[in-house]
């Protein structure tokens, strides 16, 4: 079966040179990797120098630019960037004022923003992730510009997440929810960072109330949708948006029948200190939301006891179990109840409260 | 001699002939894709984005760590000591103590000061009846079960029930997390609704300095067994799994470390009582989402390390092997109805058909061709020229694959730095066509001739090293 291949006209002289191209490509495989991993641990170390060195005169020179040699290779680039980053993050005032300063200077930022527009799109992600990290204001417009013209996802993502820490007032915050809008839905976690960072960003410009405008202007807009809002709430907690309380409260008020947003709504009320929706909360027939509110019935007040008592009776496990330690939370009284309830008809309640103790005898 | 004889060994040549050519093609291609996926995993995963993940405190899911344990008293106080010192803000560990019969339990007593905890347990999936819970007053987010011997799938089961977090890693009793690894698998979760299940990569202890349950100090094992497992697992991880996952066909998290939503293995009734169970619970959770047309992912991610004791002696790494191929065995007949089904896609066709063809088929098919070279060689029909090529082409080829597999470990994580283990792992590379290679296969075929047997066996630990 093999003989017309075996037979053929210089077959053994091709399957000697593949044997022979599989040599001399193992030997250089080899060398390759030894001469990779040299070079590797030479610009890490070279980097990890020059990183320290950046972020040394930027905390200590005022003339940082003047110190440091002006970065040439990819490796010079980013240990810049980090470094300038990495103080952005640590640091406010002069010396953020100075790293952000040393981006210009260097032409750090202008590389970037060469590399933003480069044919590889996870290398014009990286571009962008780093762009965003300086939270350079003048980046706004480039953010902009080249979302129009990008074409993969991944990286609008990140457009969009850099655009988020350069919000300054109720037109940006619209803005990006455009932009937000005219992608598919990513996640939940990633919703709620960008309007995390939207919160911070307007918290430090003092105009966090835009947040609380923004939040009403769009409850009742049928084209933002509901997961979008339930995100906004949530970001909102995380944040602790004190002066958006009337948008929270109307939220809870608008949306009765879906839990997600009540629950985010609580959430977000129990964060800056707003216990009023929770009696009627641990009435909600959706069990999420009875949950949701016997987290935080522990923080209000002693009189809602019986109707968390009521809950330990609950046809729901975690309602039951979260009741039962809601209790345990709730002082002495709390635990009176649990010792009366561990003797309980109610198998179910009974070892919500015996397990509720012996967390409490821990 | 007839001509059926003649016939069925030019047949069979040709078929070894194929079989050659097809499994290093598949392995190239598996490489050339991990080398693209780890190129472009090592640009979007920079210290930038993982200072984000820290910072953002808000940014997490709770995780349950399950731990099952059978006779691991040697290593169990040391790996749930690491566990606490994972690098997250909120998870829980559950060591299910699963009917040892050795000091499991008294060891974890005493080291954990455990409490009777009296926490009812929801049935959600099946297992052996639970004895007793224990919490340790020490440590407020550690949960001690103790329940009849029910094998691993039945352990982890009990673990779900227990657990209260809606993501849940499920970790061998001898391994070591590294303290960001639940950080890294789990913003996945995050960052992608779809996704159902991830696994992090595997890499051996064995030869690894450990201080508080953390590995300090990592270095190539020095027995010939020990260090062949590196090799095998880097390629195993880095280029298999990576490559499979660039073509949606990940069919295997490995028992030792993979995080899951809970509500998905919930859904498919949890771990099935087998010994495959890793691979039994992947394919029947794409086989879940698929009948149900859920949207979902399963991605293998390979910078979440988790350090595994890896066997030390031929005949415990024998039995480990025999093992592994039992389940892939019985995994592949449970699910059968999956196998080249265009309704499971490229699961199916791409994923399931190399575990058919290649990992199933193979060992039967290249001792075939190994049989056959005598045969051929008494009847006169052996071109000797030809298997010498053969064998050469088929060794080279084959260190090539393992080289870049090294490469891509180097060029990424630089977990190895020594040059000396580095040039050890290349000559592994080589040494694994003569003799290893060969007494896996015997075992693969021992293990394809008595998958109907279901024992675990016992595996021997050692204390790690300080």
């Amino acid at each position: 079966m093999f003989d017309f291949i075996t037979e053929s006209r210089n077959f053994y002289d091709y399957i000697t040179l593949a044997v022979l191209l599989l040599v001399f490509f193992n030997t250089f495989e080899i060398l390759f990797l030894l001469y990779n991993k040299a070079r590797v641990e030479r610009s890490e170390r070279k980097r990890q120098n020059l990183k320290r060195l950046a972020s040394t005169a930027l905390i200590t020179a005022t003339n940082a630019a003047e110190l440091l040699p002006k970065p040439a290779t990819e490796d010079e680039y980013a240990a810049y960037s980090e470094a300038v980053a990495s103080v952005l993050d640590s640091f406010e005032g002069e010396i953020a004022d100075r790293a952000a300063a040393l981006i210009t200077q260097l032409g750090i930022d202008a590389h970037y923003r060469r590399l933003a527009r480069h044919r590889t799109w996870y290398k014009r992600g990286n571009a962008v992730d780093i762009l965003a990290s300086f939270r350079l204001k003048a980046n706004k417009e480039f953010f902009l510009a080249i979302f129009r013209s990008e074409t993969s996802s991944e990286v609008k993502y990140r457009i969009i997440y850099g655009l988020s820490r350069l919000v300054r007032d109720h037109g940006d915050i619209l803005v990006l929810a455009r932009l937000l809008s005219s992608l598919p839905y990513l996640t939940a976690k990633y919703t709620e960072d960008i309007f995390y960072n939207v919160i911070t960003a307007l918290k430090a410009a003092g105009r966090e109330e835009e947040f609380g405008l923004f939040m009403r202007d769009t409850m009742h807009d049928e084209s933002v949708l509901k997961m979008v809002k339930r995100d906004c709430l949530a970001a909102c907690s995380a944040a602790v948006c004190e002066k958006g309380r009337a948008t929270l409260l109307g939220y809870y008020a608008a949306f009765p029948g879906e839990p997600e947003i009540l629950i985010a709504s609580l959430r977000a009320l129990a964060g800056i200190g707003d216990f009023s929706q929770l009696p009627a909360a641990l009435k909600h027939p959706d069990w999420r939301v009875r949950l949701a509110a016997l987290k935080f019935s522990h923080l209000c007040c002693t009189d809602m006891l019986p109707e968390v008592r009521a809950m330990l009776h609950d046809p729901n496990y975690h309602v039951r179990l979260n009741a039962a330690l809601a209790f345990a939370r709730s002082g002495d009284a709390g635990r009176a109840v649990l010792r009366a309830e561990e003797s309980s008809d109610d198998r179910f309640a009974a070892a919500a409260a015996a397990y509720a103790l012996s967390q409490e005898a821990l | 001699m007839s001509f059926l004889l003649w016939f069925a060994l030019q047949f069979s040549q040709f078929t070894v002939f194929l079989y050659f050519l097809a499994i290093n093609t598949v392995y190239t291609v598996l490489i050339v894709l991990a080398m693209r996926d780890i190129i472009r995993h090592a640009y979007l995963t920079t210290s930038r984005v993982a200072r984000r993940q820290l910072a953002g405190e808000f940014y997490y899911k709770p995780v349950s760590v399950i731990v099952p344990a059978y006779n691991e008293a040697a290593v169990i106080a040391q790996s749930v000591k690491a566990l606490t010192n994972l690098h997250y803000p909120e998870f829980e560990i559950i060591v299910i103590n699963d009917g040892s019969t050795d000091d499991t339990l008294a060891r974890l007593k005493e080291d954990f000061s455990l409490v009777s905890s009296k926490k009812p347990v929801r049935l959600q999936v099946p297992h052996e009846a639970i004895r007793a819970i224990f919490k340790s007053a020490d440590y407020p987010n550690l949960i001690v079960i103790d329940k009849e011997n029910g094998g691993k799938a039945d352990a982890i089961n009990a673990g779900i029930n227990v657990s209260s977090y809606p993501i849940f890693c499920s970790i061998d009793a001898d391994s070591i997390l590294e303290p960001d690894a639940i950080l890294k698998s789990s913003k996945l979760f995050l960052e992608d609704d779809e996704l159902i299940a991830t696994g992090g990569i595997i890499r051996i202890l064995n030869g690894c300095r450990i201080q508080d349950g953390s590995v300090v100090e990592i270095g190539l094992p020095g027995s010939f067994i020990e260090a062949m497992q590196v090799l095998e697992y880097t390629r195993a991880f880095l280029s298999g799994r990576t490559g499979w996952n660039a073509l949606k066909s990940l069919l295997i998290i490995s028992g030792a470390f993979g995080v899951f939503r809970k509500d998905m293995v919930v859904a498919v009734n949890g771990y099935r009582k087998t010994i495959g169970e890793d691979m039994d619970l992947v394919m029947r959770l794409h086989r879940h989402c698929k009948d149900n047309a859920i949207p979902y992912k399963i991605l293998f991610v390979p910078d979440p390390v988790c350090w595994t004791q890896a066997p030390f002696s031929m005949k415990m790494l024998l039995k480990q092997r025999n093992r592994w191929h039992r389940g892939m065995i019985d995994a592949l007949l449970s699910n059968r109805g999956m196998i080249l089904n265009r309704k499971y896609g490229a699961t199916s066709l791409v994923g399931i058909s190399y575990f058919v063809f290649v990992e199933f088929l193979g060992p039967l098919i290249e001792l075939f061709g190994y049989v056959s070279i005598p045969i051929l060689y008494f009847l006169g029909m052996l071109n000797t020229q030809f298997m010498v090529m053969l064998i050469l082409m088929a060794v080279f080829w084959g260190i090539s694959i393992n080289v870049a597999a090294v490469f891509l470990d180097t060029y990424n994580f630089r977990r190895y730095k020594k040059t000396s283990d580095i040039l050890r792992l290349c000559l592994l590379s080589a040494a694994e066509f003569f003799g290893y290679r060969q007494i896996m296969l015997l075992e693969r075929l021992r293990a394809t001739l008595s998958f109907r047997e279901t024992a675990w066996g016992t595996q021997d630990r050692q204390v790690f090293k300080q």
